[in-house]
């Protein structure tokens, strides 16, 4: 019954997508406007084929029904319900449904908003577009991910649950749909990117229409990565939140691309210059999410958050291919339209600033790509195992993160056109000075090294660029100058660094040790007091828990758990962790009590601001939804974009 | 916000003392203490070099596995032999191979890791200041008697400044 369901659902959506697809094409080559009408009824039946089996799946996991393969191998009697809904993502079959669910949500939404415009040929080619991203993933659930593949299941079966790991923390059961709001959300801005490409009209229409789009799919896609993050922290118990691991890269490359794009598209917007640039940002960066899930879902990377299966990586990987071909083939196709006219007048200028802005991120994704896909390289060539890891992506990054944290604090204060250095002398002089105190407060706090103290001191420099504008905005529109995407877009920064402040700092001043108690006994670390109360276990459905009672300053007791689950005998730690705006103490088990002795291992890790890791991303996400409500109106007498062709016969290459 | 009330932000010596006071901190924060011994922060360090090769993508530094734990116990019996960190991470490489330790190597076909983006950086920075240099040399489109007086025209009717982003400030009104 769920199978039939399920699979009838798959079917309707991937017939939605082809047939819209045909008719599309249809009314664009013989010019009928009632054909391009009929997208957004075939948007909606890709969308009910969606959610019919989504329902299917979630019905399956719920009635346990193990004739579905998926819930054979993933679901079990004893998931508690949360976990059990969350089920359908903490694998590759169900993950791809959501991703197809999405996607149908996406083509929907965009068939509703340009639902006046559908005749317009560029909306069209862009539902065309649409579809055909959603004939690739339904396909795929139909042929090597299927989730509703059947099986027979021995009688009084009961099945394993889904891995340990993600059913430890509630953050699963948000994280991953976040992070695919944000892959899939760039589809939309791509699609367009096609839509003007095949259409022609490359001008800068399409940009505006999609700014919001895109905004929204960074916004997610910065939410996932930081739930990610905060879900790393709270379950691996290592104190650890970020380790350049090839699936956090996966999910950080797009979102370098993207940044850089939501920051060059203001140049194109206002000077009409880098459309190419533009244009290959946006198709990069759906490029990696696709990208990126190869490398998740094929196995040839190794990572704790990796699911392997066989024949899905070929089939991603050729679809990668498809939509690097298809990309570099139209951008190449229009290359003598794409030609802008103009330039930029100085390097100190506000599109100066956004081409440095843009050299570095793409620098980082630079970065990042090759050490997440080096020890492939590598061991291809001459078979040589080697390794690339946190130590190489510290000390690449590290500069151009510095870097990144100067322009933050210099191009916001930035005119357009061309900046003077009595310009630049006056405006910085407060932001530089917010520097100088946050470094001297810095040190008066005892942090020492030069290199972190540099990071504060830029961070400070650049947080006051970003609250110079904010003051300078709200004084003069009152509350709407936090909205709008310049004030927005300040809120994003000031969220960003503080993200890289505590980032700086948790990794910088980080002390870790292990301790060995018997009951009773108290140790010292870092100034404080760790007592041994006792250890005692509880039963859950799912789990065996035993959990070790930690005073902690003779204050509250914190319980750092071993959790043994009872399918497949996997026994992980759950840290226990005591949240502070300076610093957060961090504890963890590694072994049940000695069964002689009762003495009990803990690992203390304690690590400064690491919660403002979290406040960041909040600020960023609110930043984002700032930037989402329209601005002040530009003066329209201001300069905008140049008109397509040349109008002065001047271009430059 | 003129240039003209605050005159001293213009002046050298302002902006001097400021990066006197930032020179004075860095240097102040450097720490002198000696990186010798056994040392929690230090084994941590080292360990946070070395990839456990039991566990998926974790280091010695985090894994409980027990390969980390006895990795970690070796760093300890290294750190007492009074050995340095680069000894101690040759240690390592020498018995288990390269693939060890989580910094690629500086030498060999994985010494590319290192190079290739400085060199693409490099690559792209000499591109761009190419670029700008042709930009000036360029003579732009002359502007005409008629394109100054359609400037003008607008600039007339203009009555709010314009929003070249956040701030809104445009450089006519503060300088230059």
């Amino acid at each position: 019954m769920n199978r039939a369901l399920g699979l009838a659902g798959l079917l309707v959506s991937f017939g939605g997508c082809v047939i819209g697809i045909g008719v599309l094409v249809a009314g664009l080559r013989r010019g009928r406007p009632h054909l391009l009408r009929l997208a957004l009824p075939y948007a909606l039946v890709v969308l009910a084929g969606s959610v019919l089996s989504t329902i299917a799946m979630q019905r399956a996991l719920f009635m346990r029904d193990y004739t579905v393969e998926f819930v054979f191998d993933h679901g079990s009697s004893a998931t508690p319900v949360l976990f059990n809904v969350a089920t359908m993502w903490s694998a590759l079959e169900g993950s791809i449904l959501l991703w197809g669910l999405i996607l149908a949500g996406f083509t929907v939404a965009v068939a509703v908003k340009f639902r006046s415009r559908l005749e317009d040929p560029l909306v069209a080619w862009a539902m065309v577009t649409m579809f055909a991203v959603g004939i690739f993933f339904t396909g795929l659930m139909l042929t090597a991910a299927n989730p509703f593949r059947g099986v027979v299941p021995p009688v009084g079966y009961d099945g394993p649950g889904p891995n340990p790991l993600l059913q430890n923390h509630i953050l699963m059961a948000f994280h991953p749909p976040m992070l695919y709001l944000g892959y899939v959300g760039f589809t939309v801005p791509f699609a367009f990117a096609v839509a003007a490409l095949a259409t022609g009209r490359i001008g800068e229409g399409w940009l505006v229409e999609t700014r919001r789009w895109t905004l929204l799919a960074w916004g997610f896609l910065t939410a996932g990565i930081v739930l990610g993050a905060w879900w790393s922290y709270e379950v691996l118990g290592w104190g650890g939140y970020w380790k350049w691991d090839p699936v956090e890269n996966a999910s950080f490359l797009p979102w370098l691309t993207g940044t850089a794009y939501l920051h060059s598209v203001m140049v194109q917007e206002r000077r009409g210059m880098l459309r190419v640039w533009n244009l290959s940002l946006l198709c990069a960066t759906f490029a990696l999410t696709i990208l990126g899930t190869f490398l998740t879902r094929s196995g040839v990377v190794e990572s704790v958050h990796a699911f392997s299966s066989g024949s899905v990586g070929p089939i991603l990987l050729g679809f990668f291919a498809v939509v690097v071909v298809v990309s570099v083939g139209l951008i190449g196709w229009r290359a003598d339209e794409l030609r802008s006219p103009g330039r930029i007048d100085s390097p100190v200028s506000r599109e100066g600033a956004f081409l440095a802005n843009n050299v570095l991120f793409a620098a980082f994704a630079f970065v990042v790509l090759l050490g997440t896909v080096f020890p492939l390289i590598v061991e291809a060539l001459n078979g040589e195992r080697l390794s690339v890891g946190v130590p190489f992506f510290s000390r690449m990054t590290m500069p151009i993160g510095f870097a990144l944290l100067t322009l933050m604090a210099v191009a916001p204060v930035l005119p357009w056109r061309k900046g003077t250095g009595e310009v630049l002398r006056d405006r910085l002089w407060w932001p530089a000075w917010g520097g100088v105190a946050t470094l001297l407060f810095a040190l008066a706090v005892g942090a020492t090294g030069p290199t972190v103290l540099l990071a504060f001191g830029l961070a400070g420099f650049a947080a006051g660029s970003a609250i110079r504008q904010l003051v300078l905005a709200t004084r003069r529109q009152g509350w709407r100058g936090f909205v709008g995407r310049a004030n927005g877009g300040m809120v994003v920064h000031l969220g960003t660094i503080l993200i890289a402040v505590a980032f700086a700092a948790s990794t910088s001043y980080i002390r870790t040790a292990e301790v060995t108690l018997a009951p009773g006994a108290t140790a010292t670390v870092a100034g404080h007091e760790f007592t041994y109360l006792g250890s005692r276990t509880v039963e859950r459905s799912n789990r065996v828990e035993v959990i070790t009672d930690v005073r902690v300053d003779g204050g509250q007791v914190f319980e750092p758990r071993l959790n043994r689950y009872r399918m497949g005998g996997m026994t992980l730690g759950t840290p226990s962790v005591r949240v502070g705006p300076t610093h957060d103490v961090y504890l963890s088990v590694s072994s049940s009590p000695d069964p002689v002795t009762g003495e009990v291992t803990i690992r203390v890790i304690i690590q400064p601001l690491v919660v403002w890791l979290w406040v960041g991303g909040i600020v960023m996400f609110v930043g984002t939804l700032l930037s989402l409500f329209p601005g002040r109106r530009r003066d329209p007498l201001a300069p905008a974009s140049a008109p397509v062709p040349a109008a002065s016969g001047e271009t430059v290459a | 916000m003129t240039a003209g009330r605050h005159r001293w932000r213009q002046q050298w010596w302002a902006w001097s003392l400021m990066a006197v006071v930032v020179a004075t901190a860095l240097w102040l924060s450097i720490d002198t203490t000696p990186r010798t011994g056994v040392d929690d922060s230090r084994r941590y360090a080292i360990a946070t070099q070395l990839k456990c090769l039991q566990c998926v993508g974790e280091s010695v530094a985090a894994s409980q596995s027990p390969l980390a734990v006895q990795f970690r116990e070796e760093i300890d019996a290294q750190m007492r032999q009074g050995r340095t960190d680069d000894e101690i991470l040759a240690f390592f490489s020498q018995r288990y191979g390269q693939e060890v330790l989580l910094s690629p190597p500086s030498s060999g076909l994985g010494s590319l890791v290192w190079i290739v983006p400085v060199v693409a950086v490099a690559a792209a920075g000499l591109g761009l200041a190419s670029t700008f240099g042709r930009w000036r040399r360029e003579v732009g489109a002359r502007s005409t008697e008629d394109d100054r007086e359609l400037v003008a025209r607008a600039l007339r009717h203009r009555d709010a400044p314009g929003d070249d982003g956040p701030g809104g400030e445009s450089a006519d009104r503060t300088g230059s």
